[in-house]
């Protein structure tokens, strides 16, 4: 099974004697690729959010993504402007109707949507622009915006995704991309995740934390420029490969750099009472308890300010779990049949029901007078819309805006356009990060900020 | 980029392949621009007289426009659409059969034409190269295991890789990101941690400390029975709890019955005094009831429990004892009562989380017990080690009460004791530190020239080529810092192996432009403008190649001594390497690697059949399954079999396991071996395995699209793509349908023209395996509701098929088939995946004559998948740049 594996016939320093010594011949045993327990039943969360938060308020956001659009006939309020009902599926946030805004009718005009929505959802790349190449995306915003603020936190930014790493062009498991529009791993697993935040890397001294942020300094120099060196002998395509080598050396030295800065401020002490760390995404029982560990950690972030921007990809385009393990790519295909239409309403409102958990987490925690969920933006919503016949279209997401108030987000609204003719959904992206404190006027095909909203 | 009009493209393309043919010797000019002109007005009348009466001007079926689209064939986006209707025209799905069809001759030219004019796009776009490759998680573990001496998989910790065209080793698609450099900065120290040992440089040689002192811990369950502090007990200084749960101890074994919160062994919490590699043992036997032990326990508790259930004079009436006879008919006939030995689950938790786990079948009988011994990694941690039941019995309405009672006959773990041993290591100091600090050949050498001696064979084997004495200086320099930081020896060579174990030079398999000898830069250039056609491959970049295909791994000493006397060019002394690597054990890689992914093992597990309609799928059948087709695979590998027998096979390699879940009789043990099989059994070949029924599966039923889509891909090298995002009209609703079968479903589906295009082809290829459900059991009806039972009067599943061709079949055998008698679909997906895992990269149009060409040796050579494999690594596209 594993590839880990000792050989103990082997004549040991110590097995030899050992082996001798037993009534019969020992067995050695291979072993198991997994490691963790298969299933956890989807028990229900027993975490306690704090009741107010340890830091002085900023401005944060989370973005998350679902994939295969939703049932939109069911999503969409009749009505528009401030004086409208909650559709079917929205009226699952009920609880919320003052803190969150529906947004209909945008979309990316550059965009092909379908199953490479989670590639463009965020940075409205035309993924086939550049001559030559199949696929060349761009900066996302939530990039866009660390770049900005992310050296005020521990981490500039976080990658959650049910599929580790990045999945690959037009399916994308994350939602990140950098400056240079490669794409950035996401975590999957919870347990790694909080470790990265919150366990403290070494309990050794101060001075030897420095000895090794030096060395890892001047390793990182000896790399990069045998990569200078290395790159003068190779082909283009080749040479381009490696730009992505270098890149990633350089912006680890900035870590290294930021990190160095850090060495000084102990990781916040945070307990893992409560949290299902173990739950795995893969696992079709484990789908609501992951989706819940994942934001019970990213408000965990938040409220201990160990990053102010966090992605995160609920499920996979083409493929994945609805929240209660149904294959929800399936009931896209829907071709209009009410029966399967039913069913994608209810992974709809059960994915809203997590949203709604978590926003209760952020409402209910007191930061300077006013909730977190007042000072951090939630932008929810998918790079497809099913339509009426299963036609996985680009225009007219699901999208909603939840919290921010603080910042001059205006909610209990619905702000209606005309699918055929709308303002591009980067005019949305832009006013997140103009909220998020980047002063730019400019993301990708934006022409203002999001009229309404702000 | 502009789309030109098709009716002017005679004069366009007579200019363009003027251009195109500038770069080529002034003697094939004139033939080539002739030839190009010729066949593309050829085409342009084809697709006029063909084509555009739909695919025209105000008709345009599927938004689909030929006399627009451009021909540009610079634009990936317009060569993939001509790549479409190159398969279209291919595969006479086009022009549609209501409709004249065009003589075959001129087919053949249109599609040579176009062929062509792919293929040279993709030349010029030089996508047909392969990219400079970042090895993956699988061969970056591989290449430790064997560069180092230490097998710590911790690339279970980096993010997982991108595949491209079905495997994730393709160059241009595996990235780079800063989470990974930092990931890779960390495994880097974390491995040199673990292989070496303390040391200091003292008169000119290394002098180590005295090997650690080793533990040697047995407990025995039932000790310490007495008193107060009965789960107390003592080793090495430290109190811990010894758990023997509620379990039974007969004839000084603790026995084990079935699995439960309280019923298992362990010992926690405890730190051994020293990290490293130990070895957990237990002695243990097992005791598996017969199928007569399993009806008298379930006639006694059925007994009992009926007279509990009623009163006396119900209980001797005749509706008790039918109803009586009517369970234990379920327990004298079902098969899952067959039992095998049972299974037992060791697993070790570090610092509070799960760290590693062995699970095994306990085939000891209770007379001749065995020792059976796991060896795992300790950390320095609060260390929990736990036993547990792993035989799963599965519930049933009949015995779901009685399972986990004691009385019950289910097979039985009998444990005598638990050692823990460590340390242990064959030397001291351990290979994995003179596999890198070897014992220097000069006498009395500076503690530099010494480093030097270290870095040059590190860097060597770690490059994997000889490198230039300027690149050992840049290395040493980071040894010499380090020195002067006052850091022991051990501690500053760290640096620079660490700094190797980071570079892009041991990241990514680097086959660089310019040949070694090229001294300037300048020259660099130059050599790189000329060698565009792609050079031959340096022998050490070959070797390099050879052993991530069939190892996912370095090269060996063997192999870097072969390039070194410069006998690799010999093509004789070559294939001898490929013979010998193949016959290594390391070649399983290429089973797990390239098999794995190529039927798409990785995916069993993702969405598991549920356990109240498939009781049987459990853990141990999991791993089982996938075990199956590897071996079946690793079976035509090792024994040069007929490779198109893996359609269809008159043998089967399961295990115990897989033979009582198949109802096969006569296998007895846990590992796998070929098991012959008659002509009636429905099984032997690939799609009769149940890995692949469970991952073309949803869980709680069948998916005979998936199947198809599975066939079509695997089997017959034509991937159907996902659905047309506007496929065009669908009713909004088909009355009835939510009553209907899913084969009257998918019918009702393929009503509509644009759903049919595609699945006439893919579902009759999955409505044949419908025989298997959605774990692989052979099956006649589908059963229904909560238990999916077989109700009375359930209709036969029907296993017809009718192709578009008009070719039908029915079932599984009836596939397998049809399968074989066209086989050159399967031998081309074949050798086009094999082709595409062994260089890296995608195959393209251009790429098609190479597979042809690979398929020709094969049907010279007995259609083994070594004939293959030698096809490919002797081929001039794997040896080039």
């Amino acid at each position: 099974m594993s590839g880990k594996r000792i050989d103990i016939c082997e004549p040991g320093y110590l097995s030899r004697r050992t082996l001798l010594r037993g009534s019969g011949a020992a067995i050695s045993l291979p072993l198991l690729d997994a490691m963790f327990p298969r299933k956890l039943f989807g028990s229900p969360s027993t975490f306690t959010p704090y009741d107010r938060s340890r830091v002085i308020p900023k401005p944060r956001v989370v973005f998350c993504y679902v994939p295969n659009g939703v049932n939109i006939h069911q999503w969409v309020p009749a009505e528009t402007g401030s004086d409208f009902s909650l559709s079917k599926t929205l009226v699952t946030l009920q609880e919320f109707r003052n803190d969150f805004t529906v947004i209909s009718g945008l979309g990316h005009p550059n965009c092909a949507g379908g199953h490479s929505g989670a590639d463009t959802w965020l940075t409205g790349a035309d993924l086939s622009s550049m001559p030559g190449k199949d696929y060349a995306n761009t900066q996302s915003i939530d990039q866009r915006i660390a770049d900005q603020i992310g050296s005020q936190t521990r981490f500039p930014s976080l990658q959650i995704s049910d599929g580790s790493g990045t999945g690959s062009a037009l399916h994308s498991h994350t939602l990140s991309f950098d400056r240079n529009g490669i794409p950035l791993p996401a975590e999957n697993r919870p347990r790694r995740l909080f470790d990265r935040l919150f366990v403290p890397a070494h309990r050794s001294s101060r001075r030897a934390a420095q000895r090794r942020f030096e060395e890892k300094r001047s390793i990182l120099d000896d790399v990069a420029s045998e990569a200078n060196a290395l790159s003068r002998k190779l082909g283009p395509a080749d040479r381009t490969k490696l730009n992505e080598y270098l890149a990633s050396v350089r912006e680890t030295e900035r870590r290294v750099q930021r990190q160095a800065e850090w060495i000084d401020v102990p990781k916040p002490k945070v307990s893992d009472q409560g949290l299902l760390l173990n739950s795995r995404p893969g696992n079709a029982q484990d789908r609501s308890s992951w989706i819940d560990v994942m934001l019970e950690i990213t408000y965990l972030a938040f409220v201990t300010d160990m990053t102010r921007v966090v992605t995160f990809q609920w499920s996979r385009e083409a493929g994945g779990f609805g929240p209660g393990g149904e294959n929800h790519h399936e009931y896209s295909h829907h071709g209009g049949d009410e029966g399967m239409l039913e069913k994608l309403a209810g992974i709809d409102r059960a994915f809203l029901q997590r949203l709604g958990y978590f926003l209760s987490l952020l409402q209910g925690t007191d930061e300077g007078g006013r909730s977190v969920l007042d000072h951090t933006m939630v932008v929810y919503g998918s790079g497809m819309n099913s339509g009426d016949r299963g036609e996985h279209s680009p225009k007219n997401l699901p999208l909603l805006v939840a919290g921010g108030s603080a910042w001059g987000l205006k909610h209990g609204q619905h702000l209606s356009h005309d699918p055929e003719d709308h303002p591009p959904l980067a005019n949305l992206l832009l006013t997140v990060a103009q909220k998020m404190g980047v002063h730019t006027d400019e993301f990708q095909d934006a022409t203002g900020t999001l009229a309404g909203l702000a | 980029m502009k789309p030109k009009h098709v009716l002017m493209l005679l004069c366009l393309l007579a200019l363009k392949g003027f251009v195109w043919t500038q770069t080529t010797p002034k003697e094939k000019r004139k033939v080539t621009a002739a030839k190009h002109v010729a066949g593309s007005f050829h085409a342009t009348v084809f697709l006029r007289k063909h084509c555009l009466a739909c695919h025209g001007k105000g008709n345009e079926s599927g938004e689909l426009r030929l006399d627009t689209l451009s021909m540009d064939f610079q634009s990936p986006r317009v060569v993939s659409t001509w790549t479409e209707v190159l398969g279209a025209v291919n595969g006479h799905e086009m022009p549609p059969s209501d409709q004249p069809q065009p003589p075959p001759g001129d087919v053949a030219r249109f599609v040579q034409w176009l062929e062509s004019e792919i293929a040279r796009s993709e030349l010029l776009r030089r996508s047909s190269r392969v990219v400079l490759r970042r090895i993956n998680r699988a061969e970056y573990d591989n290449t430790i295991r064997d560069l180092i001496g230490v097998d710590l998989s911790l690339s279970s910790f980096f993010p997982e890789d991108t595949s491209a065209g079905g495997f994730d080793n393709v160059g241009d698609a595996l990235t780079m990101s800063p989470l990974q450099m930092e990931l890779y900065y960390t495994a880097a120290r974390e491995i040199l941690d673990h292989a070496l040992i303390d040391a200091d440089w003292i008169d000119g040689r290394l002098s180590y400390p005295a090997p650690p002192k080793q533990i040697r811990w047995r407990f025995e369950p039932e000790e310490n029975t007495e008193g107060m502090d009965k789960h107390r007990v003592s080793r090495g200084g430290q109190i811990m709890l010894l758990n023997r749960g509620d379990n039974a101890v007969e004839n000084g074994f603790t026995r084990i019955h079935h699995d439960a919160w309280n019923r298992w062994l362990g010992i926690r919490p405890f730190e051994v005094p020293e990290q490293g590699e130990y070895l957990v043992r237990v002695r243990a036997a097992g005791r598996v009831p017969t199928r007569a032990d399993v009806v008298e326990s379930a006639r006694g508790l059925l007994e009992e429990r009926h007279r509990l259930a009623s009163d006396e004079e119900a209980s001797s009436s005749g509706y008790a004892k039918d109803w009586i006879s009517e369970q234990l008919d379920h327990f004298a006939t079902d098969g899952i009562y067959d039992y095998g030995p049972p299974r037992m689950k060791i697993s070790l938790a570090l610092g509070g989380a799960p760290s590693d786990s062995t699970e095994f079948d306990v085939d000891a009988l209770e007379l001749e017990p065995k020792i059976y011994e796991w060896p795992v990694h300790f950390a320095k941690a609060q260390a929990d080690v736990r036993l547990t039941y792993a035989y799963s019995v599965p519930g049933m309405d009949e015995n779901f009460w009685m399972r986990e009672r004691d009385e019950f006959a289910r097979p039985e773990l009998l444990i005598d004791w638990i050692e823990l041993e460590g340390p242990v290591y064959s030397d001291w100091p351990p290979a994995s530190h003179t596999n890198l600090l070897f014992q220097s050949q000069q006498a009395n050498p500076t503690v530099r020239d010494y480093a030097r001696d270290v870095l040059e064979r590190f860097m060597f084997r770690a490059y994997r080529r000889p490198v230039a004495p300027e690149e050992i200086d840049k290395k040493l320099v980071l040894f010499d810092k380090a020195r002067r930081d006052e850091a022991s020896f051990i501690e500053a060579i760290k640096v620079p192996f660490a700094a190797v174990l980071s570079s892009p030079n041991f990241l990514y398999l680097v086959e660089s432009v310019a040949s070694e000898s090229v001294a300037s830069e300048a020259a660099a250039l130059e050599s790189v403008a000329s060698q565009a056609s792609g050079r031959r491959l340096t022998d050490y970049e070959l070797a390099s190649r050879l052993s991530y295909f069939l190892w996912s791994s370095m090269p060996d000493e063997e192999l870097f001594d072969t390039v070194a006397k410069d006998s690799f060019k010999d093509p004789e002394i070559m294939m001898a390497q490929v013979s010998r690597m193949l016959a290594d054990s390391k070649s399983d890689a290429l089973v797990k690697n390239f098999a794995g992914q190529w039927l798409g093992l990785r995916e069993i597990g993702s969405n598991p059949p549920v356990e109240s309609l498939y009781p049987k799928y459990d853990r141990h059948l999991e791993i089982s399954m996938v075990k199956e087709t590897e071996s079946f695979f690793a079976e035509f590998l090792r024994h040069d079999l007929d490779a198109r027998l893996l359609i269809k096979s008159d043998f089967v390699t399961i295990n115990q396991r897989l033979a009582r879940f198949y109802g096969i009789e006569g296998v007895v043990g846990d590992e796998f071996r070929r098991v012959q099989v008659p002509p009636d059994s429905h099984r032997g070949g690939l799609i009769t395995q149940a890995s692949i029924h469970c991952i073309t599966s949803n869980g709680t039923r069948t998916s005979p699209v998936k199947r198809g889509v599975w066939i079509s891909k695997t089997l017959l090298g034509t991937d159907p793509g996902l659905p047309v995002a506007n496929v065009g009209e669908i009713p909004t609703k088909v009355p009835g349908i939510d009553k209907a079968t899913v084969r009257q479903r998918l019918a009702i589906h393929r009503e509509h023209h644009s759903c049919a295009r595609c699945h006439d082809k893919i579902d009759p290829l999955g409505i044949a395996l419908e025989n298997f459900n959605a774990c692989g059991e052979w099956r006649e009806f589908e059963g229904v509701g909560r238990s999916g039972r077989v109700e009375p009067g359930t209709p036969r599943i029907d296993v017809t098929a009718t192709m578009p061709d008009g070719d039908r079949f029915v079932g599984v055998d009836g596939l397998q088939s049809r399968l074989i008698k066209n086989d050159e679909p399967f031998l081309h997906a074949l050798a086009s995946q094999m082709a595409t895992y062994a260089l890296g990269r995608r195959l393209g149009i251009s790429d098609r004559a190479f597979v042809r060409e690979l398929v020709r040796e094969m049907k010279d050579n007995g259609y083994t998948l070594r004939s293959l494999i030698e096809a490919i690594v002797s081929s001039k596209t794997f040896a080039s740049k």
